[in-house]
């Protein structure tokens, strides 16, 4: 029987007004770019909350791609300007956690970029292809908190300590 | 702190005259505001039960005003009986309230986000010296090894814009900033060793929620936290959540934090949950040039906007 290759999960958090047409333009071009992105329509990348990127981390995504329209094209005006500095934020924060950010991908995709779209996906599906799977968050989902071990000496000691 | 020798910790880092200076100064203007009707009560910190600790108190009897007390163990910011989930105080009228420097950053990051007003409150501010740290015992004066390490890099020792400074501030000797080198060795590791590092930390956080509790900026009706449909984050404390919560605290306060160590010094299982915050205190200051002050700022960094905001990690 052939094993199995390593396929990453990529999750694309998009903005319906701007990367969500432009990845169905590529679409509809027919262009061609790897299966492994499955995307997530938001209404503008001012709606990603970062809780978003940790849960899909959580439930086993290799790779988050986040995308919406340039600056100055929101539909609502400064939804993307927002979403900028938040991410700017964030993607500091999981690092100093120890996240690797190269799994995580910010992108700016217009209606018109169909072709833009192919590139980011392929560049980031398969950088994470090279990087294996995102072991971190999955492990901490299937880890239970007590190790389990009670006679530790730590505790015995403390235990004795007790007046 | 263990380059400091073992007999000089337990010298008093200045004369305790200063206390008694500061209490005076606070029981006066208590007994003022109080006696002509100014305001309605004052929040400050009274004596507690064992010797040597203190305790928030809400005094509205001028009579008891003299129940006031500033010693080192007058750790709590009592900016949180400000907020929105303590409705019963700002219900009364204009308060008074006793604030450390670090308190009045609170105090003014409230009122950037509208949640106080200037006029309701009376500062009473404190030309502090520092206080003590967890795991100092009550008897013991405020030394080189038990200041907290909030304090031992405090800028706001004598705040400005307050009501009234109480007292005036000692001469203290140069402490070295034990905060500051630790994020600098976490940040010098690998994201792999931060990774460990925070692991182990956030195994052992018991989901108590004393961080947000004990937060002033945590004043949310419902944290979303708390929220099960959807479920943004597990609740029972196992790893995965415990590391979800944190992260998600860390970046709620981000921009908002007024580096009061609060959450870390109400933390029952010694998480380093301030390490969280200085880090993105620091990395807003380089990337937006904000800093958590005295002023009240109408929107912080994560609220507005420029259009030219550095955006090199965007493809």
């Amino acid at each position: 029987m052939k094993k199995h290759n390593f396929e990453p999960k990529i999750v694309a958090f998009v903005c319906t007004w701007c990367t969500y047409a432009g990845a169905d333009l590529a679409g509809t071009s027919r262009m061609q770019y790897p299966s492994n992105v499955r995307v997530v329509k938001f209404p503008c990348t001012g709606r990603i909350d970062p809780v978003f990127i940790l849960k899909a981390f959580q439930k086993g995504a290799d790779g988050v791609l986040v995308s919406g329209c340039h600056p100055g094209d929101c539909h609502y005006m400064a939804g993307n300007f927002h979403a900028r500095r938040r991410f700017a934020a964030f993607r500091k924060l999981l690092e100093f956690v120890g996240v690797d950010l190269s799994r995580l991908q910010f992108s700016w995709v217009s209606a018109a970029e169909g072709g833009k779209w192919v590139e980011v996906v392929t560049e980031l599906t398969e950088r994470v292809r090279a990087m294996g799977p995102m072991l971190e968050f999955k492990e901490l989902e299937i880890e239970e908190c007590w190790s389990g071990k009670i006679d530790t000496p730590e505790l015995q000691e403390a235990y004795e300590a007790i007046p | 702190m263990n380059d400091t020798a073992e007999k000089e910790n337990l010298i008093p880092l200045f004369d305790t005259s200063y206390y008694a200076a500061v209490t005076e100064a606070i029981r006066t203007e208590a007994t003022r505001l109080l006696a002509d009707g100014s305001v309605t009560l004052v929040i400050g910190y009274q004596a507690g039960k064992r010797k040597g600790t203190a305790m928030p108190a809400i005094i509205t009897d001028p009579a008891r005003a003299n129940d006031l007390i500033f010693s080192p163990a007058c750790v709590n910011n009592l900016a949180l009986y400000l907020t929105k989930a303590k409705k019963d105080i700002r219900k009364t009228g204009k308060v008074a309230i006793v604030a450390k420097g670090c308190d009045m950053r609170a105090l003014a990051g409230l009122m950037g986000e509208s949640q106080l007003k200037r006029e309701d409150v009376h500062i009473i501010a404190v030309a502090c010296a520092g206080v003590k740290g967890s795991g100092a015992a009550t008897g013991e004066p405020l030394t080189t090894a038990n200041i907290a390490k909030k304090c031992r890099e405090c800028t706001v020792r004598e705040p400005e814009g307050a009501d009234l400074v109480a007292g005036s501030l000692p001469s203290l000797p140069e402490l070295s900033p034990v905060e500051a080198e630790e994020l600098e060795r976490l940040e010098a590791m690998t994201p792999q060793e931060r990774w460990s590092f925070w692991k182990e930390h956030f195994s052992r956080c018991v989901r108590c929620l004393a961080c947000r509790s004990i937060c002033p900026f945590c004043y949310c009706e419902q944290c979303m936290c708390d929220r099960n449909r959807p479920q943004a984050i597990e609740t029972t404390p196992r790893p995965a959540g415990n590391m979800a919560w944190h992260i998600v605290r860390a970046m709620h306060l981000s921009g908002r934090c007024a580096s009061c160590a609060e959450c870390e010094r109400a933390c029952p299982m010694d998480i380093p949950l301030n390490l969280l915050n200085r880090k993105m205190a620091k990395e807003l200051k380089e990337l937006y040039g904000h800093e958590a002050g005295l002023e009240p700022k109408e929107k912080g960094p994560l609220a507005e906007y420029k259009e030219d905001d550095d955006q090199s990690f965007i493809k």
